[in-house]
């Protein structure tokens, strides 16, 4: 390729690719310098390593990661575990199959702060939950249900709202995979788990990583469900980042949001890398 | 070796009937076709032999042991797929290994068995390919392969050759007949292709609508079609409707048809009966005394020239090894009575 011919793709390419890294890199340049103490609001800017090494020292931190963490791999992987079996039962047509299928997809058009509110509704104290339960005699009297310590709730809220996006890609990923080739592994002895750890799982390994990695990401950094849903002894990495911001603290702020965007790329490399080598196999 | 039974197969979708009633035998050892056109029910029974189809009613035995209800993946059968079905994430060798691996066999023995079957189908140098990386034959070699590693009591085989240009479609029907013959496997083999279920079957079972019309050798059944549909399908024969006039000689008949008298053996005659006729074109003879006919269409095919003619404005085809005859020319020729066959059915 000449040299001119290089130019004249890259200036084709800028008006697109130029305003993603100028955006992100912008954002990512502003949080990593502020966290190392420049662009302060309050006071002197200059380098320094103390914003990192007292956010670390924080115990408060510390649990903010492991519970933002814990949430965003739970929601990730029960998403996906319960998005495949869905998928696989859908993909035939079946008289009907259309119709559920829109139903499992609809929580993709409920806004999250909508869909906290509504799960609210159902599980507080005097919610339909707690009425059915206590009409069914399970419940003696009604129960607080809400902001559990930990986080059932949100959790099952995180995955009744991405379980659909999983869906949506496993589905047209397991379709691609053809009837001989299930009923060859069937036909050689594999019952149905056997079939899906060693066809179903490989083939379609690319749209079980990229609905891990997005769920996961989404769910890591969750500030909507949290504050209305999530337990109140626990604080997310973005609840986390937004006390601090809201006292002014915007450098502990940007140790957070940096540690948010490093857990995100860290944890979408694991989810891919450990979704591939559970699954080995060579792709087309 | 072990052999495969039905007994009153039947399998409806949605109102139509697929197999209806079909009872069957066969042997251990023994390599048996289901031919018939697209939709007479040949897949479908396939299907519910090697399980993925349940029949309504009726039962398959394989050996002594009833496995109508038995799953697929418990059943003592290999399939090899129209579309081979290769595992297109596992090269050949795991492809080949797939089916071991889930009867847990040792590192060892999956090693010699896969070794062994990759020697016979000479798939040594593609051992580490993907099945995207292998032609089409030697993709339906893997598939075979990988069925045969199994060891299956019986092996089925649903239009293997089909994706396959001519050539190769002889190299793998000679291979298939070969590996059935030194594996002593029984098989059953469905296509829609005559030739090939002539060429490689030890029986054929002729299906139509959902049954079986005839169960029978490739020679009987080309030289002696009991229905009007078996004797058009295998080879296309020529097929008349005639009354038995007068006993010519003991066991002959002759019959009176719209292109004049022939001569047919028949095992039991009534006078005035009507019956259908059928004969292939290639059985005719030129003879100066014979039936007169019309030379309609002339093809030479090499080692005979076939013609399509007419007699009365009945057309039918006849093929001799060698002739002047032209479009418009009159030929006279015969038919010995062996040739002549009476069948139960017309067409």
């Amino acid at each position: 390729m000449t040299l001119g011919r290089a130019a004249y793709i890259l200036m084709l390419l800028s008006p697109g690719i130029g305003l993603i890294v100028v955006f992100i890199g912008a954002v990512v340049y502003i949080a990593v310098a502020q966290s190392f103490g420049y662009y302060n609001l309050i006071g002197e800017s200059g380098f320094s390593w103390s914003f990192w090494i007292e956010g670390i020292d924080r115990k408060s931190y510390l649990r903010a990661v492991r519970y933002s963490l814990y949430v965003g791999l739970t929601s990730a992987f029960l998403s996906v575990a319960l998005a495949y079996p869905l998928a696989l039962w859908l993909r035939k047509p079946f008289p009907g199959s259309m119709t559920i299928s829109a139903i499992l997809k609809a929580p993709l058009l409920v806004h999250g702060i909508v869909a906290a509110f509504l799960f609210l509704n159902v599980i507080s104290y005097h919610g339909i939950l707690n009425q059915m339960m206590v009409w069914l005699g399970i419940f003696d009297e009604p129960r607080r249900l809400q902001n559990d310590e930990h986080a059932i709730g949100l959790i099952f809220l995180q995955v009744w709202k991405n379980m659909p996006f999983a869906l949506l890609l496993l589905t047209g990923a397991v379709q691609a995979i053809s009837d001989d080739v299930l009923n060859a592994a069937q036909d050689l002895g594999a019952g149905a788990w056997q079939r899906f750890l060693t066809v179903i799982a490989p083939l379609t390994v690319s749209a079980m990583q990229a609905s891990l990695i997005i769920i996961f990401i989404g769910a890591l950094a969750d500030f909507t469900f949290q504050t209305t849903i999530g337990p109140t002894n626990e604080r997310s990495l973005a609840q986390y980042m937004t006390f601090m911001k809201d006292r002014g603290r915007w450098n502990d702020a940007a140790v957070v949001g940096v540690t948010l965007m490093a857990l995100s790329l860290a944890g979408s490399v694991l989810l891919a890398v450990v979704s591939r080598l559970a699954f080995r196999g060579r792709r087309k | 070796m072990i052999g495969v039974s039905a007994n009153g197969l039947v399998m409806r979708f949605d109102g139509v009937t697929a197999v209806d009633d079909v009872t069957f035998d066969v042997a251990p050892g023994e390599f048996v076709t289901l031919l018939g056109p697209s939709g007479c029910g040949k897949t479908t029974l396939l299907k519910m032999i090697s399980g993925f189809l349940q029949p309504h009613a009726g039962s398959i035995r394989l050996g002594d042991e009833d496995i109508t209800r038995v799953p697929p993946e418990a059943r003592d059968t290999a399939l090899c797929f129209q579309s081979y079905a290769l595992f297109p994430h596992l090269s050949v060798r795991e492809n080949l290994e797939f089916g071991l691996r889930q009867k847990r066999l040792s590192r060892d023995e999956r090693r010699r068995r896969v070794e062994e079957v990759a020697s016979t189908l000479e798939l040594d140098p593609q051992m580490d390919k993907l099945p995207n990386q292998l032609s089409g034959g030697q993709q339906q070699r893997v598939s075979l392969g990988r069925a045969l590693v199994m060891r299956p009591g019986v092996i089925l085989f649903d239009e293997p050759l089909s994706n396959l240009d001519a050539r190769l479609r002889d190299q793998v029907r000679i291979l298939i007949r070969r590996v059935q013959r030194d594996f002593g496997l029984t098989a059953i083999y469905v296509t829609h292709d005559q030739s090939e279920a002539l060429a490689l079957s030890d029986r054929i079972f002729v299906m139509n609508a959902g049954r079986v019309e005839q169960a029978d050798t490739p020679e009987a059944l080309y030289y002696r079609p009991r229905t009007g549909f078996v004797a058009d399908f295998i080879g296309g024969a020529n097929i008349l409707r005639g009354r038995l006039t007068a006993q010519t000689a003991p066991g002959e008949w002759a019959v009176d048809t719209p292109i004049g008298v022939l001569t047919a053996r028949v095992d039991a005659p009534r006078r005035g009966a009507e019956v259908h006729l059928c004969w292939r074109p290639e059985t005719a003879e030129l003879a100066a005394d014979g039936l007169p006919a019309q030379v309609l269409h002339r093809a030479f095919q090499g080692h005979f020239t076939d013609l399509a003619v007419a007699t009365n404005g009945v057309p039918y085809r006849i093929q001799v090894p060698r002739t002047q005859a032209r479009e418009g020319d009159e030929i006279r020729f015969r038919i010995a009575p062996e040739h002549v066959v009476v069948l139960e059915a017309g067409p």
